[in-house]
């Protein structure tokens, strides 16, 4: 009987030992608070239907587990990034159940935004640019921007645009905006001399929206565009564009910046009817299907890109569809390819990046008459940080190979 | 002339006065940091001075948990030679669930880890201050002496990138911008310095 106690304390003591020291190399938590349990978590502020799934995911996953401020301080910071907003504070109270807490997320949204939306240097078409301030009061947003863009659209366009903003009309699935802009325009020679009597020195436009959410991540637009432009020619009188505009959009995010890889797809479809009934000048339907998907993994990231669209009837020079800038077929020139853009394009791209590192290929066409379609090639490099971008775009099969230099953000 | 005698008198006593308050002002900044010399180690205590106080506090009352990084320093001979120096850490936190005021507890970081619960501030203040003291060994009672101790809170975890949060896919926010660059490089440092002395002049509080 003594030698069996005797075996059965040797045999027990190494693994009293070995328990002793497992105690011993796992360190007791830092925060006096981490033994209290998550009651529940809210994000207040913003929609939480904003974030990405994972981060959804994850905030779900705190719930039930025990308090641990770093994690929740990189949730905090994974929100701000998603939700771009300027800051979105922790803050932890006692919760209802003793020994639990809740946690809330603060979103706070900066009062005044200044904001450079868009800086572009092009070697063919000079300086682009877009400034604006926005400030928010009470869920509504306004904002005040200047613009001199000689990039996205045939004509320069040189003026202001401003914007009032609710997200929540009721209910968050319904919201309104309303924008109004002024331009005044430079046109190029290329444009002038193939469409005079089309070309306009100044264009005011209005347009009233709605947003419906219809089933997360699907988005109805609808509304009015009513635009008046008074053509360059000596003695004309006042143009009007005024359409119905409607958009369909989907988008759908997998994973975020935080995650190794993640995911995102966007696609719109948009129909812009210009009518009698609204007292239009010039009648025709514009109709655009537009697609992103980005993927990226680690380091790596692969974009594709796509659009098509057509216009039955004649719209004005600023509605007709645009290749060769910078952000659609880069390396040509919009003038060489259609001096007067085209009622009908089709355009694709694939952008591959590596760090910094950035290589594009683009392909499309545009076109008025089946028998003009021409489909024309670019690639490119450059470098590409926190939407900053250097880059040089080569067209190919033309008839001068001359590479398109563009830096700056956001174009 | 009556009115010299007078205006002496007061300039005299201005004079007094003045020196009398920069003495206590002296008197009271040096009282700021105390030093203790027992069993051959000197021993660091600031009970006016709270380094929890502002942004930390703020931070400890939401349930975080707040890094403090406590320098102590001993100079000899000239003000400028390090004689000894010791660095630590200390993760404090507050028991938000806790009804008394002895919420606060520290982790001493550094081997040999330690820890200390249900202090209040204070007490987490000193007791984290108790853990610096220096080895005097091999200096003479009668040489000059100064000694330093700074705090420092570990700042919260930052945004990435070049340029904070202020550059994303819809342009650059200059608001952002201004913000980010408008940043401190750091929380506050707390310094307290003592002025000469030596071993003979502080308190014999030696052990036995």
């Amino acid at each position: 009987m003594k030698w069996a106690f005797l075996c059965t304390l040797a045999a027990g003591l190494p693994l009293l030992g070995g328990a002793a020291d497992e105690a011993l190399a796992e360190p007791a938590p830092t925060n006096v608070n981490a033994r209290y349990i998550i009651e529940s978590v809210n994000v207040l502020g913003s929609e939480s239907k904003a974030l990405s799934k994972s981060l959804r995911a994850e905030l779900r996953q705190v719930v039930g587990a025990n308090l641990d401020s770093t994690r929740l301080e990189k949730l905090a910071s994974r929100i701000k990034n998603e939700l771009r907003v300027a800051r979105v504070k922790v803050h932890v109270t006692k919760g209802t159940a003793p020994d639990h807490v809740l946690v809330n997320f603060e979103v706070a949204k900066k009062p005044v935004d200044l904001k450079v939306a868009k800086f572009l240097y092009d070697s063919k078409q000079g300086w682009s640019g877009e400034a604006s301030a926005t400030t928010r009061v009470a869920g509504n947003a306004f904002t005040l921007g200047l613009a001199s863009d000689d990039d996205a659209m045939l004509e320069r366009y040189t003026g202001i645009r401003a914007r009032f903003e609710r997200d929540s009309l009721g209910t968050d699935r319904l919201g309104m905006s309303f924008e109004f802009e002024d331009f005044h325009e430079m046109w190029n020679q290329a444009t002038v001399s193939q469409d005079p009597s089309g070309i306009y020195r100044s264009r005011q436009t209005f347009e009233p929206e709605a947003r419906v959410v219809l089933i997360q991540p699907l988005e109805l637009d609808f509304g009015f565009r009513f635009a008046r432009f008074q053509p360059s020619t000596l003695g004309a009188t006042t143009e009007s564009s005024n359409a119905v505009v409607s958009t369909l959009r989907y988008h759908q995010r997998w994973g975020s910046g935080e995650d190794v890889q993640d995911q995102e797809l966007e696609g719109s479809f948009s129909v812009d009817a210009a009518m009698r009934l609204l007292q239009t000048d010039a009648d025709y339907t514009r109709q655009t299907a537009e697609a992103h998907y980005k993927f990226r993994r680690d380091r790596s990231r692969v974009e594709v890109s796509f659009m098509a669209g057509r216009t039955l009837g004649q719209a004005p020079l600023f509605d007709r569809f645009v290749l060769g800038n910078a952000s659609m077929l880069r390396g040509w020139s919009k003038f060489d390819l259609d001096p007067l853009g085209g009622s009908n394009v089709v355009y694709g791209s694939a952008d591959y990046s590596y760090r910094y590192y950035q290589v594009f290929y683009d392909t499309g066409a545009v076109w008025d008459r089946p028998q003009d379609r021409d489909q024309k090639q670019s690639v490119g490099a450059g470098f590409k940080k926190e939407g900053f971008q250097l880059a040089v775009a080569f067209p190919l099969g033309g008839p001068r190979a001359m590479p398109v230099f563009y830096a700056g953000m956001n174009f | 002339m009556p009115t010299r005698p007078i205006k002496t008198w007061w300039f005299f006593a201005a004079f007094l006065s003045g020196m009398l308050l920069a003495m206590l002002a002296e008197a009271m900044l040096s009282e700021d940091l105390i030093l203790q010399h027992r069993n051959r180690r000197l021993e660091f205590s600031a009970p006016r001075t709270d380094f929890f106080a502002g942004q930390p506090m703020v931070r400890l009352r939401n349930a975080a948990e707040v890094p403090f990084i406590i320098k102590t320093t001993l100079f000899s001979g000239k003000k400028d030679h390090v004689f000894i120096s010791a660095v630590d850490r200390f993760i404090v936190s507050f028991d938000i669930w806790e009804k008394t005021e002895k919420a606060y507890s520290v982790v001493k970081v550094e081997a040999p880890r330690k820890t200390a619960a249900h202090l209040t501030a204070k007490d987490a203040q000193a007791w984290c201050l108790s853990q610096m003291s220096l080895d005097t060994t091999g200096l003479s009672g009668s040489e000059p002496l100064w000694a330093r101790l700074e705090v420092r809170a570990e700042d919260p975890p930052r945004d990435g990138g070049l340029l904070g949060d202020s550059v994303t896919s819809s342009g650059i926010s200059l608001t952002s911008l201004i913000d980010f660059m408008s940043r401190p490089g750091s929380q506050p440092q707390k310094t307290l310095e003592y002025p000469a002395f030596t071993l003979d002049q502080l308190k014999p509080t030696r052990g036995s």
